[in-house]
C-alpha cells in the first residue's frame, strides 16, 4: 500500500493546522448532532439507545454489540469533530488570531464558554452523564490541589480526604442548618430564597475550615523536613473521621442527608475553572517557584532568601482550601455525606490520580483525574477485574513514566489558544 | 472531504430507514444494585445469586405475566463498590440509562440512604432488602424495604435475653464508626434499661471499623460483672470478638443481631460460636416449605447455604414481581408504570415471603416477625423462636 503513507501524512498535517477553537467547534458540532440525531442513529446501528459513555459500557456488557457501539462513536464523535475541525480550520485560525490580540481574558472566556456549551449539551442527553461529569470535575479540583503539595512542594500529604470531609461537613451544616432543617440551629435565620446565593459562602466557609484544619497539621510538621508530614497528615485524617463519627449534631456515622440540590453542572464547572485558574497562577508565581526551589533543595532555597517555612505553610493551606471547597461541592452533588466516605480508599484514589496524571503539572492533574474517573466508571461492568486493570495501568505508568503521564507542565493560556497557521494559512 | 460527507449522509439515511422498522415487546428491566466489590463482597454475591435464581424461574415461565400479556424480563446487575458515591452513580445510571421499572438494593444502609434519595427524586420504586436504618425509607414514598428495622430488632433481643436467661446485667460491644452497629447498640441499650432499670447496661464499649484487637474492651466487660454480651457486628468482627472473649475467660452467652447471619460467621469463628444466639430474618436449618425449597436450590447451584441477604433479596424480587403483576397492565409509559408499581407495593398485604409474612398496608416498612436463631453444635443456624411485633 504505497498510497497510505502520504495520505495519513496529509491528514496529520491537516489536523495540526486546527487550533483549539477549531476543535471546540468540532466538539460542539458533534454534541449538537448527537442531541438531534443521536437516538435515531443509535437505533439505526442496532443499539437500544444513545450509549452513555462512548459505548464502553455496552461493549463490555454485550460483546456482540462492539462493532455497533464503535460505529456509533465513530459517526457521532470522531467524524464530526475531525470534519468540522479541519473544515473550519482556516476560519478558526483567523478568529483565534483576532481574539488573541484582545486582552487574554476575552479569548479565554470565549473558549471556556464554547467548551461549557458543548459539555452542557452532551450532559443534557442523560442525567447520568451530568452526574459523572460533575464528580469528574470535583476530582479534577481535588487532584490539582493535592498536586500543589505532593508535586510542586515535593512533600507527601495524606490528609486530603480529611480536608475534603471538613469542607463537606461545614458546607452541609451551613446549607442544611440554615435552609432545610431549621431545627438544627433552633432559629429561623434566613429566608429560603436566599439559599442559592449563599451557596458560594457555604463553600468558602468549608474551604476556610479545611485551611484551618491544615494549619493544625502544618504547624508541627513543617518544623522539620522528611516523612513527618506524611505521618502527621495520616493521623489528621483519622482524627477528622473519628471526630465526625462522634459528633451527634451531624448525625455521626449515620451521615447527613438532605443537602439542597444547588451543585448543578454550571456551578461545579465555574468552581472548577476558578480552582484551575487560581492554582495555575499560583504555581507560576514567585510563591510557586519558591515551592519548586524548596522541593529541589531546601537549604539552597533558604540561602537564596526564600522564606521556606512561610512558603510551605501558604502552599499547604491553599491546597487544603481547595480540597475543602471540592468537598463541599461533593456533598451537594451526592446530597449525602458520611464519614466513612473520607477514608483511606478516597486517599488512595486521589493519590492515584495525582501520580497517574503527572507530578508538578496542571495538565497532568486534569488528565489523571479525568482518566481515572472515567476508567472507573466505564469499567464498572468488569466488577473485580476493574480493580486489577486500573492498578496495573498505574504500575505500567510508574515503570515507563515515573513522574506520571504529563509531568512538569503548567497551563499557558496564550500558547494554548494561539492560532496554528499552516503553510497556506497566510500571515 | 466530499466523499466523507456523502458517506456520512448515506449512513444516516440508512439509519433512519432502519429505525422506522424498530418495534419490540416491552421488556421489564429490574435493577440490582449490589456491592460486588469493596468491603462486603459476600453480600453482593448473595444478592446477585438470589436475583439470578429468581430470573431462572421467570425465564422458565417465559416472562412475567401482567394482565394478559407476557413480558420478557432483564436484570441489570451493577456493582456499587460498597461506596455511597458509586451507589448514587449506579442508581442514576439504572434509572436514566437502563430504564429500569424497579430497583432492588443497595443492601447496606450507607449506600441505601443516598441511593434512596435518588430513586425517590426520579420517582422510581426501590426495595432495599437488607438496610435496617430508618432513614432509608423515611419521607421517601417510592422506597420500600424487605426487612424489619433496628428500633424493632433492639427490643426483640433485649426482651429475648431477659425472658430466656432472666439476666439483669448486660454488656454491649459495638463499632462506633459504622452506622448499623451503632444504631442497634443504642436501641438495645434503651430497651434493656426500660426492662431492667437504669444502669443495667454495665459496660457499653466501642471500637472503630477494622480494629482487630478487642482485648482491652473485653477485659473491661468481663470485670464489669455483665451476665451477657450483646455485639451487633458483621461476620468478620464477630469471629474475632467471640474468640478473644473466650481466650480471656468469658464463659457467658454472647448474643448478636442479623448481621451475624452470614455463612462466613461459622467459617471464621468455628467452635467458639456454637451455642450462641442471634436475632435475624430467617433460620436456614430446619426450614420448611418454600424456604427449604429456596435453600436447597441455592445450595445445589452455588455450593453453600444462602445467608439472610440472599433470602431477603429473593423476597424483594418476589415482592417486585407481585407488585408488577398486580398493576393489571403495563402501559409502556415508564413514568406511569413506575407510579403504578409503587402504589401496588404500598398495598401489599400478607405477602408470604421465605423470611416471613410481610404487610405494607400504606407504609414503606413491612410489619414482620424476627427469628431468634441458635447456632447448633454442628455450626448450623437453627430456629429457636419467633418474635412478632
Amino acid at each position: 500500500m504505497p498510497d497510505t503513507m502520504p495520505k495519513t501524512g496529509k491528514l496529520r498535517a491537516a489536523f495540526s493546522r486546527v487550533p483549539l477553537l477549531g476543535w471546540l467547534l468540532g466538539i460542539l458540532a458533534a454534541v449538537v448532532i448527537e442531541k438531534y440525531l443521536g437516538t435515531d442513529l443509535a437505533l439505526g446501528v442496532g443499539l437500544p439507545k444513545i450509549p452513555a459513555l462512548f459505548g464502553i459500557d455496552i461493549m463490555l456488557k454485550k460483546p456482540l454489540l462492539v462493532p455497533n457501539a464503535f460505529l456509533y462513536t465513530l459517526l457521532i464523535y470522531a467524524l464530526p469533530v475531525g470534519v468540522v475541525g479541519v473544515a473550519t480550520a482556516p476560519l478558526a485560525n483567523r478568529a483565534a488570531a483576532a481574539l488573541i490580540r484582545l486582552p487574554i481574558t476575552v479569548p479565554v472566556i470565549v473558549h471556556l464558554a464554547l467548551f461549557y456549551v458543548s459539555m452542557h449539551l452532551w450532559a443534557e442527553v442523560s442525567d447520568y452523564r451530568a452526574l459523572v461529569l460533575r464528580l469528574t470535575l470535583i476530582a479534577v479540583m481535588l487532584t490539582l490541589s493535592l498536586n500543589v503539595i505532593n508535586g510542586y512542594m515535593g512533600e507527601f500529604s495524606c490528609s486530603h480526604p480529611g480536608f475534603m470531609a471538613l469542607g463537606a461537613y461545614c458546607a452541609s451544616v451551613v446549607t442544611v442548618g440554615l435552609f432545610v432543617d431549621k431545627g438544627m440551629f433552633g432559629i429561623d435565620l434566613l429566608p429560603e430564597g436566599m439559599g442559592p446565593f449563599l451557596f458560594p459562602v457555604a463553600l468558602l466557609a468549608g474551604g476556610v475550615l479545611a485551611a484551618v484544619g491544615a494549619l493544625v497539621v502544618a504547624v508541627p510538621s513543617f518544623r522539620t523536613r522528611g516523612d513527618y508530614l506524611a505521618i502527621i497528615s495520616l493521623a489528621f485524617l483519622f482524627i477528622v473521621k473519628s471526630v465526625i463519627e462522634n459528633l451527634e449534631f451531624v448525625r455521626g456515622p449515620r451521615g447527613m442527608s438532605g443537602q439542597p440540590d444547588w451543585a448543578g453542572l454550571p456551578t461545579v464547572f465555574l468552581w472548577t475553572v476558578l480552582c484551575v485558574w487560581t492554582i495555575n497562577n499560583y504555581v507560576r508565581s514567585t510563591l510557586g517557584k519558591a515551592m519548586n526551589a524548596i522541593r529541589d533543595n531546601e537549604l539552597a532555597a533558604d540561602a537564596m532568601t526564600v522564606d521556606t517555612r512561610r512558603t510551605k505553610m501558604v502552599g499547604f493551606l491553599f491546597a487544603a482550601f481547595w480540597a475543602g471547597v471540592a468537598g463541599g461541592l461533593f456533598a451537594h452533588v451526592l446530597r449525602y455525606v458520611n464519614p466513612g466516605t473520607f477514608g483511606i480508599q478516597q486517599l488512595a484514589e486521589v493519590l492515584a490520580m495525582v501520580y497517574f496524571g503527572g507530578l508538578n503539572s496542571v495538565y497532568g492533574s486534569i488528565v489523571g483525574a479525568v482518566s481515572i474517573s472515567m476508567l472507573g466508571e466505564a469499567l464498572r461492568p468488569l466488577e473485580i477485574f476493574k480493580w486489577i486493570i486500573i492498578p496495573l495501568l498505574l504500575i505500567l505508568v510508574m515503570i515507563y513514566r515515573p513522574t506520571g503521564l504529563v509531568a512538569f507542565k503548567d497551563l499557558d493560556a496564550e500558547s494554548l489558544l494561539r492560532p496554528k497557521q499552516g503553510p497556506d494559512g497566510g500571515a | 472531504m466530499r466523499r466523507g460527507l456523502t458517506l456520512c449522509v448515506c449512513v444516516l439515511a440508512v439509519a433512519m430507514l432502519l429505525s422506522t422498522g424498530w418495534a419490540k415487546e416491552p421488556t421489564i428491566r429490574i435493577g440490582i444494585n449490589a456491592p460486588l466489590t469493596g468491603d462486603i463482597p459476600k453480600v453482593g454475591e448473595g444478592t446477585k445469586f438470589a436475583a439470578q435464581l429468581w430470573l431462572e424461574d421467570i425465564k422458565a415461565a417465559g416472562g412475567i405475566t401482567v394482565g394478559k400479556k407476557k413480558h420478557p424480563v432483564e436484570l441489570i446487575i451493577e456493582d456499587n463498590e460498597s461506596k455511597a458515591e458509586s451507589a448514587v452513580k449506579v442508581t442514576t445510571k439504572m434509572i436514566t440509562e437502563d430504564d429500569i421499572l424497579i430497583m432492588v438494593g443497595p443492601q447496606a444502609s450507607k449506600q441505601a440512604v443516598p441511593a434512596a434519595g435518588i430513586a425517590n427524586n426520579y420517582k422510581t420504586p426501590m426495595i432495599t432488602p437488607w438496610s435496617t436504618n430508618p432513614d432509608s425509607t423515611k419521607d421517601k414514598p417510592y422506597v420500600f424495604r424487605a426487612c424489619f428495622l433496628d428500633p424493632f430488632q433492639g427490643p426483640v433481643v433485649a426482651n429475648f435475653i431477659s425472658k430466656e436467661f432472666k439476666f439483669k446485667k448486660a454488656a454491649v460491644l459495638y463499632d462506633v464508626a459504622s452506622d448499623y452497629p451503632k444504631g442497634l447498640a443504642e436501641f438495645f441499650r434503651k430497651a434493656w434499661e426500660d426492662i431492667n432499670g437504669k444502669g443495667s447496661v454495665v459496660a457499653y464499649e466501642s471500637f472503630t471499623t477494622k480494629d482487630t484487637d478487642f482485648s482491652s474492651q473485653l477485659t473491661k466487660i468481663i470485670n464489669s460483672g455483665a451476665q451477657v454480651l450483646f455485639t451487633p457486628q458483621y461476620y468478620n468482627e464477630v469471629a474475632l470478638i467471640v474468640q478473644q472473649a473466650h481466650q480471656l475467660g468469658w464463659k457467658k452467652p454472647i448474643v448478636g443481631s442479623d448481621s451475624w447471619g452470614s455463612a462466613e460467621t461459622i467459617k471464621l469463628c468455628g467452635k467458639d460460636c456454637y451455642g450462641q444466639f442471634f436475632s435475624t430474618h430467617y433460620a436456614a436449618a430446619g426450614a420448611t416449605g418454600e424456604t427449604k425449597k429456596f435453600i436447597d436450590r441455592y445450595k445445589a447451584k452455588y455450593g453453600y447455604v444462602p445467608d439472610d441477604v440472599a433470602a431477603l433479596t429473593w423476597d424483594a424480587m418476589l415482592l417486585a414481581q407481585q407488585a408488577i403483576q398486580s398493576t393489571g397492565a403495563l402501559s409502556g409509559d415508564l413514568k406511569k408504570d413506575r407510579d403504578n408499581v409503587r402504589n401496588a407495593l404500598s398495598q401489599v398485604k400478607k405477602f408470604q415471603g421465605i423470611t416471613g409474612e410481610m404487610t405494607f398496608a400504606g407504609k414503606n416498612d413491612p410489619s414482620k416477625c424476627a427469628v431468634i436463631v441458635k447456632i447448633s453444635d454442628a455450626g448450623e443456624f437453627t430456629y429457636y423462636k419467633s418474635v412478632c411485633p
